[in-house]
């Protein structure tokens, strides 16, 4: 392994032309590419343009920013909306949670005026969501309106863990008894690479 | 470098408050041994050249001097031959702690290359430095500081030799155990090399009594006990003033707890307990019952070296004879002296007292002022020293000593001597009057000085104008030049036009700072001290007839009825067309048959200036008089010819009223660009109660002289004329001059508004900006305006009010020295003027006192006593009536401003106190008067072969 | 009174070093679990704490979130003890403020806000002694902590003092005992890499001329102490990475 090149911020770490390109942890200033963090400097080829980027050693923080896959925990219900917190962006797993909440209208791609919230979420789904443009600033807007996107860890009424068994229904690992969610359709590669 | 360094802490506690303050131990510290191998090399480090030679040690070698012997062997450091000196940081701080004037002279020697002075700053040098015991006390830990720094330049240089000079015999010891070698200071002075001078200057502070007598004062409290009996109010702090008249007398001004200040009498040697005139002491008030009244005996201290205490106790036993005579009304408080806070001892101008044995080791030294002790002095040229004036300073006053002990510091010229005398003025009034240093040389512009075409282009060209030049008949530095010239019917364009002395002379510069530090010119009888060399004073700065020189021009256009229009400021190129003397330009003026332009505009600048004057006295300006006379010098044996007073022509006043004008324009320019730092002068309004012994007189002469404002005092003062006495009004104005605060320079910042007022002139607002050659403040106004009108740019000391305020304090002092001294050379002059003469004069009674009359003798313009009774005691003839403040002896009656003749003589018993001798001639009293002398005194000497050296003294009022 | 020379005849300042040298700085990052950045400073014997947590969601009023970057929050107190007098500080008094909007304007001048929209990132320093240079030193702690929290910036952000001795010659990161014997005193907040001034701020007039000299001392300073923090995080992201093995960094996101 070599050793590994450690930058700080403001530190120039190379000239910006069509070979290289800007990565996290860098900012373009005047013609070559800045770190912006204390780090270690990353070079990644991507379709021939190397892609410099700098790895922060501590904790990454994050905040979820529109389009990122957020994975959340539903925490209330009401008629309109379910609030949720935010425990995860994409593979990073947050040390401090975000508020975030999902609209009614948000829930379903098709058929929005029939969705009713109690029967696509229940308090302590774990729900995989896509931040939608953000408008207000003390939450985050939700989306779970595709395929992918939805629960992925559910509880039944009495406490044991569930399975998609559809795409609106799970079933009770113990009690076999069946309850109505928005299920995510889980897909195993990574879906940053996806989206 | 940073890393290098060693954190200590420093804790100092007290009042619960933790101050921790960090000290960086270095490694760069240069040893400051020009061939020492192991430190960096440093230029700035020169060789030693010098070569200590003490029989003590047979080797060449270093000086380490503790703390002590820099503080009381001064004036021996100041000496050539002691070089190569290694002075501890920890050593100058102590210094600086406890006597700042010291620890400026230390300053100056160590400035001087030559004499190989090395500051090592040893508390920050990593290896010297070391912490204090937390029980050691702080002189202790200085001394092992000391010793520390001594091993380590042992070790560190081993080549080179090293002496610790101390008088503490535990550190010597202490040293010696170190094996460093150390000496007391008068051990090894009496080794050195012609020690002999060298030893007189060593001040001794082991007290070298010669009778191991008891103790003749009571000992003083310590410094703890003062300021517990002062916060207590048990004690008093003040600063002892000695009487005159009466050794064995003072006054000390204290505050009482309200403010109000209080004169505390204390006398007899308990009571003065070694205080010397100027010492801040504490002292002790007594019951009201043991007060006493100033005793009016006139005691002089009589004292032999050698004498005991026997005659100051039977003066202080016929002191107290009066005590109880005393009246209760008379009495003040009185009170002792219980300790020194602040010893104030500088060095004194004086003889050694005559009589003795002229080659003994112990004299006598006599100061010229009055008030301070004889001094006992060590000499081994006594009788050398006999013939000289000579400055001595006090070491110390032990208790068992009737005298305070000091050391001779040096000989300023034989006694009588002119130069002498000349030198002893100076250093009383402590005008600075050495030769110019090269430094300041070097700030001078090369000779030929030329006009460059950037010069001309930076001023206005106003070399085709017809301007001339009026001042006192001999002036050599002259620095105003007037024009005047019709614009159109009714009015004139008036230029004041002044040396531009600024361009000379930069901010920052050597000469700047030597000049700031002169502040003004000095003007004694038969010399000049001048504020910038004679290069700029009298050549390239005077403004000389017919020769292109630099100016500052202050233009006004001016109706005919002297109402200023308009005024500019501006650099310009002048050619004086003319330099002419007061005299000279007053004929051209009457000379109706001269009509060149010169004539015609001295004629509308006299018919200008008589407005102006005119207006000026309507608003409430003062017209003072003081007697000033001009002394006649032999050009060649430099003696007194005669002395007069100072004519004066309707030009004087013609000059005068433009420079006002001009002083009064710049003022207002300057404040107005610069509110803040502004040089300006004020004269403050005086205290009502100044006015009184003013009024007193002017009602018993039947004037009623109102004080209340400037103007009324004016008007008063041109009312009060008596036409059988012409004179009176002349004397009601010198009294009325001495009722006068001083005019003093102040920055415009310090003060309100309303406080910038000027009372003599009755000008809200006022400078002085018409003299730069012979006072600094001018060349401060100067750069001012060339700021302000954009031909100079400003610089930091320039716009600083706190330097501004500093400035102003140091040219307020020497102005008042300069004064002082110019007075003092006068007299001096005078006195030698009436030498083995005795003459009948015409003079003034000034003013009646208890015992004798003031008279003012007005040809000479000198201010003598006429004693009618000898002090104390009521004149056998005369009888002193308080009300009416006259003086009778049968039918003549004595009252302020008769006219008197007297017979004077001067009385040259005292060497050092020449004085007056005066006898009434007229009016005659059988048995007090004398018949007058036959031979009426004539005026000696006319005007050839004059040197008129008496310059140029304009009234400082102004 | 004689006052005190602030520079002495042989260069050396009260406290052993020269006009030019700065005191001895030391400090060092992530002195706190909690926050997500924390640092501790010592620039002589002024000694200053710094954390910073976020970025995240805004708290408090809404109507400060900013919808293109991130809003600092910056909050300075100074501990009872920090001065030779135990004094209870309160919170928000005048003084506080104003270094709390300086500090703010200084870092707001580094921080790339506008990667985190809607977002807030607090930064709270306090100081535990206080000897002279105070605000400087929360700069340059405040600036370690966002590093430690691995908040983008665009580069250090430092920040130095410079006076004038005897009216004359210029000095740099002036201690509190040269601060209470007078003289003015130039605080200069700077990006060093690319020479920027972010924030001055001056304790006294002086006179222009005297300006250049001063400030350029003053950024020499803030060049200085840059060098300085740059060795420690440097040194700080090695001891992490081979005590991790650096094996966060080299993982893929």
């Amino acid at each position: 392994m070599t050793k590994p090149l450690i930058c700080v911020p403001g530190q120039r770490l190379c000239i910006l032309d069509k070979t290289h390109e800007s990565g996290q942890g860098t900012y373009e200033r005047q013609g070559y590419i800045y770190s912006s963090l204390a780090g270690v400097v990353d070079v990644v080829d991507k379709d021939g343009v190397k892609v410099v980027e700098v790895q922060s050693t501590g904790e990454q923080t994050l905040v979820p920013t529109q389009g990122d896959i957020v994975t959340a925990q539903v925490t209330i219900l009401t008629q309109d909306f379910c609030k949720c917190v935010i425990k995860c962006i994409g593979n990073t797993v947050l040390s401090r949670t975000y508020r975030g909440i999902l609209r009614r209208e948000d829930v379903c791609a098709t058929d929005k005026d029939r969705v009713q919230i109690y029967k696509s979420y229940r308090p302590g789904d774990v729900i995989l969501a896509r931040v939608l443009p953000i408008t207000e600033a003390h939450t985050y807007n939700l989306s779970t309106a595709e395929n992918e996107l939805g629960v992925v860890i559910a509880h039944s009424e009495h406490g044991y863990p569930m399975v998609p068994i559809s795409w609106t229904q799970m079933q009770c690992t113990k009690m076999y008894t069946k309850e109505l969610r928005k299920v995510a359709k889980v897909v195993p590669e990574n879906m940053n690479t996806k989206t | 470098m940073l890393t290098t360094k060693i954190f200590i802490r420093k804790n100092r506690a007290g009042n619960f408050l933790k101050n921790i303050r960090e000290h960086y131990l270095r490694d760069d510290i240069h040893c400051g041994i020009s061939n020492c191998h192991d430190c960096p090399p440093n230029s700035n480090i020169s060789p030693a050249t010098h070569e200590n030679k003490c029989s003590l040690y047979n080797f060449n070698h270093y000086l380490v001097l503790d703390t002590n012997v820099i503080l009381h062997q001064m004036d021996l450091l100041e000496e050539d031959a002691m070089c190569n000196v290694i002075i501890l940081n920890t050593v100058l701080e102590e210094v600086k702690h406890r006597n700042l004037p010291i620890y400026k002279r230390l300053n100056n020697i160590m400035e001087n290359t030559d004499r190989n002075f090395y500051l090592f700053p040893n508390n920050f040098h990593i290896e010297c430095y070391i912490a204090q015991d937390k029980l050691e006390v702080i002189n202790d830990y200085n001394d092992r500081c000391i010793r520390r720094a001594c091993t380590w330049y042992m070790q560190h240089v081993p080549d080179a030799k090293f002496v610790l000079l101390t008088d503490d015999v535990a550190n010597r010891q202490l040293a010696a155990e170190e094996n460093i070698y150390c000496c007391s200071v008068e051990n090894y002075v009496a080794h050195l090399e012609n020690c002999g001078s060298l030893q007189d200057k060593l001040a001794h502070h082991d007290g070298h009594s010669i009778s191991k007598s008891d103790d003749i004062f009571p000992p003083h409290l310590t410094t703890l006990e003062i300021h517990k009996g002062i916060k207590e109010n048990k004690l008093y702090q003040g600063v002892y003033h000695a009487s005159r008249d009466n050794f064995l007398e003072g006054y000390v001004v204290v505050e009482e707890s309200d403010g109000t200040p209080m004169q505390i009498i204390v006398q007899g040697r308990v009571g003065q307990n070694r205080a010397v005139q100027g010492d801040v002491v504490a002292v002790e008030l007594f019951n009201v019952k043991e007060w006493t009244a100033p005793s009016d005996l006139v005691f002089e201290d009589e004292g032999l070296v050698e004498s005991g205490v026997d005659e100051v106790l039977r003066k202080e036993a016929e002191l107290n004879v009066g005590k109880g005579k005393k009246e209760a009304e008379d009495r003040k408080p009185t009170g002792r002296v219980v300790g020194v806070i602040r010893r104030k001892w500088r060095q004194y101008c004086g003889i050694l007292q005559q009589d003795g044995d002229a080659s003994g080791l112990y004299q006598l030294f006599v100061p010229a002022e009055k008030r301070v002790p004889k001094i006992r002095i060590q000499t081994r040229q006594g009788v050398f020293l006999r013939t000289q004036k000579i400055v001595v300073t006090i070491d110390l006053w032990p208790r068992h000593s009737r005298y305070p002990e000091g050391h001779f510091v040096r000989a300023l010229g034989a006694i009588g001597d002119q130069a002498t005398e000349n030198e002893v003025v100076l250093l009383e009034h402590e005008v600075p009057h050495n030769q110019f240093s090269e430094q300041v040389l070097k700030c001078l512009p090369k000779l030929p000085w030329i006009i460059t075409d950037a010069d001309v282009e930076a001023r206005v060209d106003l070399r085709d104008i017809d301007i001339c030049s009026v001042d006192p008949p001999g002036c050599t530095d002259i620095d105003d030049a007037l024009h005047c010239r019709p614009l159109t019917k009714d009015t004139f364009e008036v230029g004041v036009h002044i040396a531009d002395v600024s361009h000379f002379i930069r901010p920052g510069t050597a000469l700047d700072v030597e000049a700031a530090n002169r502040a003004t010119t000095v003007y004694l009888v038969n010399k000049r001290i001048d504020m910038v060399p004679e290069l700029l004073s009298s050549n390239l700065c005077s403004l000389r007839g017919g020769e292109e020189r630099f100016a500052f021009s202050c233009i006004w256009e001016i109706d005919k009825n002297a109402k200023i229009l308009n005024v500019r400021c501006h650099k310009s190129i002048i050619r004086s067309r003319k330099a002419m003397t007061y005299e000279e330009a007053q004929i051209t003026i009457d000379d109706k048959t001269k009509n060149d332009s010169i004539a015609i505009s001295l004629r509308n600048l006299n018919m200008l200036a008589k407005i102006l004057k005119r207006k000026r006295l309507e608003n409430g300006a003062l017209v003072l008089a003081s007697p000033e006379v001009k002394i006649h010098m032999d050009s060649e044996t430099m003696e007194p010819l005669d002395v007069e007073v100072k004519k004066l022509f309707e030009t004087n006043s013609m000059v005068e009223e433009f420079m006002l004008l001009a002083n009064i324009s710049v003022a207002e320019i300057i404040l107005e660009a610069f509110p803040d730092c502004a040089m300006l002068r004020r004269h403050p309004e005086p205290p009502v109660s100044n006015f009184d012994p003013l009024i007193k007189v002017g009602k018993n002469l039947g004037f009623d002289i109102k004080v209340d404002t400037g103007k009324h005092l004016a008007e008063s003062l041109d009312e009060a004329v008596n036409a059988n006495n012409p004179y009176i009004n002349t004397m009601l104005r010198i009294l009325a001059t001495r009722c006068m605060m001083q005019a003093v320079y102040f920055p415009s910042g310090i003060y309100e508004k309303s406080n910038f007022f000027h009372y003599g002139l009755a000008v809200p607002l006022y400078t002085h900006f018409t003299s730069p050659i012979r006072r600094y403040a001018d060349i401060i106004v100067h750069r001012l305006l060339a700021v302000t009108v954009g031909s100079d740019a400003t610089y930091p000391d320039l716009l600083d009010k706190q330097k501004s305020k500093l400035l102003c304090n140091n040219l307020n002092y020497r102005n008042r020295m300069a004064q002082y001294a110019g007075r003092a050379s006068v007299a001096f002059n005078t006195h030698l003027f009436f030498r083995n003469k005795v003459q009948d004069e015409e003079g003034y009674i000034l003013c009646i006192r208890k015992n004798a009359v003031q008279i003012l003798i007005p040809r000479y313009g000198l201010e003598c006593t006429l004693y009618l009774a000898e002090k104390g005691q009521s004149s056998a003839y005369f009888q002193y009536d308080v009300e009416e403040q006259t003086q009778k002896c049968g039918d003549i009656t004595l009252h302020a401003f008769d006219p008197v003749t007297v017979r004077l003589s001067l009385d040259s018993s005292n060497v050092q106190h020449e004085k007056f001798v005066l006898k009434l001639v007229h009016p005659y009293i059988e048995g007090f008067s004398l018949p007058p002398l036959n031979v009426p005194s004539k005026r000696k000497g006319d005007s050839k072969n004059k040197n008129k050296s008496h310059e140029k003294r304009k009234k400082q009022l102004h | 009174m004689s006052r005190k020379e602030l520079l002495s005849k042989i260069g050396l300042r009260q406290d052993g070093r020269r006009a030019e040298e700065l005191r001895r700085i030391r400090c060092k990052l992530g002195v706190f679990t909690q926050p997500d950045g924390s640092a501790y400073l010592e620039q002589g014997l002024t000694k200053v704490l710094a954390a910073v947590y976020g970025p995240h969601q805004v708290r408090g009023g809404r109507s400060k979130a900013q919808h293109d970057a991130a809003i600092i929050n910056c909050q300075f107190s100074m501990a009872v003890f920090s001065t030779g007098e135990r004094k209870k500080r309160p919170r928000g008094d005048r003084k506080s403020t104003e270094i709390s909007i300086h500090l703010h304007q200084a870092l707001l001048a580094a921080v790339k806000v506008e990667l985190y929209p809607w977002s807030q990132i607090d930064v709270y320093v306090e100081v535990l002694h206080a000897d002279g240079g105070v605000f400087p030193a929360c700069v340059n702690a405040a600036t370690l902590a966002l590093i430690d929290a691995g908040i983008p910036l665009k580069e250090y952000v430092c920040a130095c003092t410079a006076s004038l001795a005897n009216n004359n010659v210029a000095m740099v990161d002036i201690s509190n005992q040269e601060e209470t014997l007078g003289g003015p005193v130039l605080t200069v907040v700077a990006l060093p890499m690319s020479a920027k001034i972010v924030h001055m701020e001056m304790s006294q007039r002086f006179h222009l001329d005297h300006l250049p000299k001063v400030l350029n001392l003053a950024l020499q300073g803030c060049k200085d102490i840059k060098a300085i923090l740059d060795d420690v995080v440097r040194q700080h992201v090695k001891d992490i990475g081979s005590s991790t093995g650096w094996s966060q960094t080299n993982r893929k996101q």
